[in-house]
Formats: structure tokens, C-alpha cells, sequence
């Protein structure tokens, strides 16, 4: 364990909770000695224990939906305390050609991803500006920045959160509260099989395939991207307002 | 600032350079790395409160290289450089002399460049080594009656992208952190960036801190091992 940012006390809300990533975020952030709010679908898989491992609390919601969000957020103050940070991570990838992907697949992307991740900021922020301030960090990615082939709709799904994070570091810190984003790149999760199996290649495979085009020879661990989230939520980055970190490996000609 | 999850200081103690460590964020850098173990070689035209208080001009190639194999000699293998050393001057384009410019790119650029060649052998040798380029929001996004200055800090944040990805497969992690308008000497009583009516303009409303700048660093030694080339920056919302 790296990083000494403390939440002492602090309640987090994470979308996207049982996700590859969005586990590891909760980890880090109960280490840290924050109370986690756990959001994702109903049902999603090991949500539970998930939760149950860093002492949380589940708040199911489909965040394309904004009743669902401010339902979750109510269930999060309620349980928890009033909520002073949000991690939007939750998304959803689907690749496929430009030239063949059906409207609505594209659409869910952005649906899920962009709009879900604005319903998610929009109920936060409100409930953090009655209460004197919070801070936000938006997880976007490197695809966001650089795009990426077969990856339209998620690359400008992400990209768009780009730059809602940047509009909202300008409009919500004078509220107080402070909204950064991370753009990773490519970080070994589950995810991985999604994209093997749509490239038809094994998870190992995809791996190295990834790897050989990063600086740094490997992929992302999801404990390194957490590392980034909390310090995004602590104090010690209190001057850091707006801003796109990458933890990308040194992938060149990806700037945001 | 909260800080009670931090983890007890290792008991060998890291060894790393800090240029332009008697003041600002060169200072709280040295300050923040030593609370957290670290052993610092300061390097610096002045006397610094670091463990090893070398006085050198940074745009001296053979002064730096010297005074980096004293460190060594001293303190022991040196595992992380951070470059702090610099000076800033507002003057308006038409009116920037050649030996402004000079100096301005001397110190900055070849301050950079020198310190990296004195450490990058070493660090290559043993596989391993972190660097982090203190730089500028201003060499990200210009300045106004600085030219000189965003010129060299945006000539900082290219050289860094630039050995990050070369070094990097020997091991060496190299990224800068381009702090905003910063509570630090370099900015003087009377100047316009200290005016209240330049800091509402500001979303956070005010100048950052040595001590948030020196946080970032310390997030990059600490936490920060995939990014490689990366610039954070602290700069209060005065960039984005």
C-alpha cells in the first residue's frame, strides 16, 4: 500500500462499485478510512460482498436514470452521513465498427457514460454545496483523449466527460466543490475478456498487446488507478481544480 | 491536514536532490520529503535547511555534476531528483534583452537538463529512479508579460515527455507538476498576481501553496507509478 492520503470519516459515493476498478476504489478508499457508499445496478454481481469487505453500504441505482441516482444518494446521506465525495466511475463499453454498430448500442454508451455520469454530479453536487463543499473525481479515460478504432461511441462518451470536467472545476469551486477527472489508460481489469473476446484473442494476449504499446511495457494495475482517485479526494490536492491526471504509462501524443 | 494514516518512515532512509531548495517550493518540497523519511541533498545558490546544503548554480554543468557526486558520497545512492530551481521577471515582449532570455533559459532548461545528466547514469546503473520537473501553468497555457519565462517552463514540460519515454525503460520515472500562481518569493508584495481583483478571477480564489505543490510531488514519488511524462497541476483552477 502506497500513498498516504487520509478520508478520515469522509463519506464517498462510488458508481460503478462492483465493477473491476470501481472495487479497488473502494478498497483504497475504506483504507483510507472513508465510509463508501457502493453504487451499481441491481443485481450486479458480488455487489454484496463487495460491500460487505470495506464495511459499506449498497446503493443500488442505474445511473441513466436520475430518480434512481437521487434515490441512492438519499440512501447514502441516510445511512452513511452527508456526502462529501463522489467517484463517477460506472460505465459502459460495447466496441464494434463505425460503419456497423446499431444506434441504440451507441446510445446506451452515452446514455450510461456521460449522461448517468451528469445525473451522478448534478445530485451529488447539490446535496455538497448545502453542506459547504465535497470534492468530485471523474473517471474518463485515455481513449477520451486520443480516441480509439472500434471504440466511437465510449471514446467520445469519455471525452465528453473531459469536458464536463473541466466546465464544472470552473463553476462548481467557487460553491466548494472540487472536480478533477482521471484519464487511465488501459487498466488490467475484467474487462480485458470483454476485449479479447471481441478481438478473438485470450485475455493474457490482449494484455501483452496493450503492453507493447505503453512506455512502461505493462498495463495499469487497478490499485495504481485507485492510488490516483484518492489523492484526488484528499485534501492533499487542494490546489488541483479542473484538471485531467493520466496515469497512462507514458502512452505519447495523449494529452487532454 | 489530516495525517493520521500515515505509515511509520522507513528505516533506511531514501536519498534524494532537490534544486532550488532554500526557498518556496523548493523548501516545502525538502520540508515534506524529510517528514516523510527522505534524506535530501539540497542544491541551491543559498545555504538550505536540507540534510546535505549544496550551493551551486544549477546552470553550471560542472558545478551540478560535482555537487550531485558529493550527494552521493555523502548521503548515498540518490533515488529521486526534483527540480525546483528557478526565478521569474515579468517584462514586456519588445523589451526582453538577450541575457534575460539567456538567463531565463539557462536556468530553467539547462538547470533541467543539467541535473538529468548528472542522475540519469546513476539511476540507469541500478535500474531505477523517479524525477520530477517543477515546470509552470504558464508553460501550458502562456502568460501575459512573461514570454520568456512560459517559454522555458513550456520548454521544461517538452524535455520531460521527452526523457520520460526515453528513460523509462531503464527504469526511470520521470513527470513534472506545473504549479499555478504560487505564495512563494518569486512573486513579490506589489505583485499584479497577488491583486484581489487577479485572484477572484481564479475558481479557487486564491494563489496555491508551496506546501500544495510540494503534495503533488510527493503524490508522484509515492503513488504515482504509472504515470510516466504526465504534467499535474496545481494551479488553482487558473489553467484547465
Amino acid at each position: 500500500m502506497t500513498g498516504t492520503s487520509s478520508l478520515d470519516g469522509r463519506v464517498v459515493v462510488v458508481t460503478g462499485a462492483a465493477g473491476g476498478l470501481g472495487r479497488e476504489i473502494c478498497r483504497n478508499l475504506a483504507v483510507a478510512g472513508a465510509r463508501v457508499a457502493l453504487v451499481d445496478l441491481p443485481g450486479a454481481p458480488d455487489l454484496a460482498e463487495v460491500a460487505e469487505s470495506v464495511g459499506g453500504l449498497v446503493c443500488s441505482a442505474d445511473i441513466s436514470d436520475s430518480d434512481q441516482v437521487r434515490s441512492a444518494l438519499r440512501r447514502a446521506e441516510e445511512g452513511l452521513g452527508p456526502v462529501n465525495g463522489l467517484v463517477a466511475n460506472a460505465a459502459f463499453m460495447a466496441m464494434g465498427a463505425l460503419t456497423d454498430q446499431a444506434p441504440e448500442v451507441w446510445w446506451r454508451q452515452i446514455e450510461i457514460n456521460l449522461i448517468g455520469t451528469f445525473h451522478t454530479c448534478q445530485a451529488a453536487a447539490q446535496r455538497m454545496v448545502r453542506q459547504g463543499g465535497g470534492a468530485i473525481v471523474v473517471v474518463a479515460s485515455e481513449w477520451g483523449v486520443t480516441g480509439w478504432p472500434l471504440a466511437t461511441a465510449y471514446a467520445a462518451s469519455k471525452g465528453g466527460l473531459v469536458a464536463l470536467t473541466k466546465t464544472l472545476g470552473r463553476e462548481m469551486m467557487p460553491h466548494g466543490v472540487r472536480v478533477n477527472a482521471l484519464a487511465p489508460g488501459v487498466i488490467d481489469t475484467p474487462q480485458l475478456e470483454v476485449d479479447a473476446l471481441a478481438a478473438g484473442v485470450s485475455r493474457v494476449e490482449i494484455r501483452e498487446r496493450y503492453a507493447e504499446a505503453i512506455p512502461l511495457g505493462r498495463v495499469a494495475t487497478p490499485a495504481e488507478i485507485a492510488g490516483s482517485v484518492r489523492f484526488l479526494l484528499s485534501d492533499e490536492s487542494s490546489g488541483i481544480v479542473g484538471q485531467v491526471l493520466q496515469p497512462n504509462g507514458g502512452t505519447t501524443r495523449a494529452r487532454a | 491536514m489530516n495525517t493520521k494514516a500515515e505509515p511509520a518512515p522507513p528505516k533506511t532512509p531514501r536519498v534524494a536532490v532537490v534544486s532550488g531548495a532554500a526557498s518556496g517550493i523548493g523548501s516545502a518540497t525538502t520540508a515534506l520529503l524529510q517528514a516523510r523519511g527522505w534524506r535530501i541533498a539540497g542544491l541551491d545558490l543559498a545555504a538550505s535547511s536540507a540534510d546535505l546544503s549544496l550551493q551551486a548554480d544549477v546552470s553550471e554543468r560542472a558545478a551540478v555534476e560535482a555537487a550531485i557526486a558529493l550527494a552521493e558520497a555523502e548521503l548515498g545512492p540518490i533515488r529521486l531528483l526534483v527540480t525546483c530551481a528557478g526565478h521569474y521577471e515579468m517584462t514586456p515582449f519588445m523589451e526582453i534583452g538577450a541575457a534575460q532570455l539567456d538567463r531565463m533559459m539557462r536556468v530553467h532548461v539547462g538547470g533541467l537538463f543539467n541535473c538529468c545528466r548528472a542522475v540519469v547514469p546513476r539511476m540507469r546503473s541500478r535500474g531505477s529512479g523517479q524525477i520530477v520537473a517543477i515546470s509552470s501553468e504558464l508553460g501550458i497555457a502562456g502568460g501575459d508579460g512573461d514570454a520568456h519565462y512560459a517559454a522555458a517552463k513550456g520548454a521544461v514540460i517538452a524535455l520531460v515527455r521527452s526523457l520520460a519515454v526515453e528513460v523509462v525503460g531503464a527504469g526511470i520515472q520521470v513527470n513534472s507538476v506545473a504549479p499555478g500562481p504560487c505564495d512563494t518569493p518569486l512573486l513579490g508584495p506589489d505583485s499584479p498576481w497577488r491583486d484581489p481583483s487577479y485572484l477572484r478571477t481564479l475558481p479557487l480564489g486564491r494563489l496555491v501553496t508551496p506546501q500544495e505543490v510540494a503534495q503533488s510531488v510527493l503524490f508522484l514519488v509515492e503513488s504515482g507509478s504509472f504515470f510516466v511524462g504526465d504534467v499535474i497541476s496545481p494551479n488553482a483552477g487558473a489553467a484547465i
